[in-house]
């Protein structure tokens, strides 16, 4: 019997990696570290993996974030792209297009944005919205976020957050679908704590 | 009352008379349209789809299978994917995926039908006929419900235009710009009975 449910936990955990020996102590020092970092300034490579099509979707970008919750993603390459998350206002500027977007209006798009903050200010294992396991391998933590509403399971199967054991911070994020697409974002050129005006996170 | 927009759409859409039954008769070969067939190797686009006041923008990667299918994949530029379709060789069209929010019978029918107009239909399509007139060449197929009809130059050296058409009046008009080697570098896809817009522009990458 137990090893049949070794073998379970074998498949359920991600390749390359082995449950986190000492939680409370990852914990912590993952929290103490979200809780100095006041500010992220760093550019991302996006990746949408599209499975069955062999196909895959590079857009490039800078990315600021300012506590609490304030969130600027700019796509410049292949297309540019403005989103702007400010305490749960979103705002979108496509092209020549602006939109807001409330709360209210549509609370899966800002849910599902939403994750992005909390994967870096570190509120990931109290996001009521996942159940969360954390696992490591020598260089790298990774926390499975498993999503816990039915609305969320539709879109996606697991959300896995790559954290650099170097300095504790996340490295990328891995929104995997059902369908076995999924979409990674990978943070380079980080600047942790650099002085961001809130002005870039305005939605007018 | 989108959907219902939608649905009363398709509704004008079901009937089998002719909108082109006074142009002149025309001979020719119906099958030199699919020269103008878009060459859908892997072809990313940034698209923009308006609907009833609501604005949708993401990119649809549209990619042709090695059994000739052609998959179109839309998702926001963040990720999100909204729709899958797959548009077979023969004509068939199938959902592979699409978003609960867009789950509705009626908008999948308008975007597949208005996305199969861009694909132009298979060869050899056994009701196909031409009408002219004095300035174009009509290449009308009669569907179930409702009619495509691609109207070209006289000589059919350049497509002018893309329509479906209830009996009494073309209800889509779709226009593809080429980028010089097949694939289609702008598309844009317009409702006349109500606003629903796509707009698509080929991203280089």
């Amino acid at each position: 019997m137990s090893l049949v449910i070794s073998g379970i936990t074998a498949i359920a955990q991600p390749a390359g990696y082995a449950p986190v020996a000492d939680l409370p102590k990852f914990k912590a020092q993952f929290a103490a570290v979200a809780t100095k970092t006041e500010t992220i300034k760093s550019d991302f490579v996006q990746e949408k993996n599209l499975s069955m099509l062999s196909e895959k979707i590079v857009s490039k970008g800078k990315f600021w974030f300012k506590k609490e919750s304030m969130l600027r993603m700019e796509y410049n390459t292949p297309f540019q792209y403005l989103m702007i998350l400010n305490k749960g206002n979103m705002y979108i500027k496509d092209g020549q297009k602006e939109n807001k977007v409330s709360t209210t209006s549509s609370k899966l798009f800002n849910q599902i944005n939403k994750i992005i903050i909390d994967c870096v200010q570190g509120s990931v294992f109290d996001s009521p919205d996942f159940i969360t396991k954390a696992y490591e391998n020598k260089n790298t933590y990774l926390i499975e976020l498993s999503p816990a509403s039915k609305a969320l399971k539709e879109f996606f199967k697991t959300i896995d957050v790559i954290i650099d054991k170097s300095n504790y911070e996340a490295s990328s994020i891995e929104m995997n679908e059902n369908s076995g697409d999924n979409t990674i974002i990978r943070f380079t050129n980080k600047e942790i704590n650099a002085n961001i005006p809130d002005a870039i996170f305005i939605i007018k | 009352m989108r959907y219902l927009l939608l649905s009363s759409c398709l509704f004008l859409l079901a009937g089998c008379s002719s909108v082109y039954k006074n142009l002149q008769p025309a001979t020719g070969d119906i099958n030199v349209l699919q020269k103008f067939k878009p060459n859908f190797k892997s072809v990313l686009y940034k698209a923009e789809i308006d609907v009833v006041g609501h604005h949708l923008s993401g990119l649809l990667l549209i990619k042709t299978l090695p059994d000739s299918t052609i998959r179109m994949v839309f998702a926001t530029e963040t990720g999100f994917k909204f729709f899958d379709f797959a548009f077979s060789p023969d004509g068939g069209f199938r959902v592979l995926y699409v978003v609960r929010q867009m789950d509705k019978k009626a908008v999948i029918k308008t975007l597949g039908k208005d996305f199969e107009l861009i694909l132009l239909p298979p060869a050899d399509y056994k009701s196909a006929y031409l009408r002219k007139d004095d300035s174009s060449l009509y290449y009308i197929f009669p569907r179930p419900k409702g009619t495509f009809c691609y109207i070209t130059d006289l000589k059919s050296t350049e497509m002018k235009l893309m329509e479906i058409s209830s009996p009494h009046k073309p209800i889509v008009r779709a226009i593809a710009k080429d980028d010089g080697n097949g694939v289609p570098d702008t598309i844009g896809i317009s409702h006349k009975n109500f606003n629903f817009t796509i707009g698509l522009k080929k991203i280089d990458r």
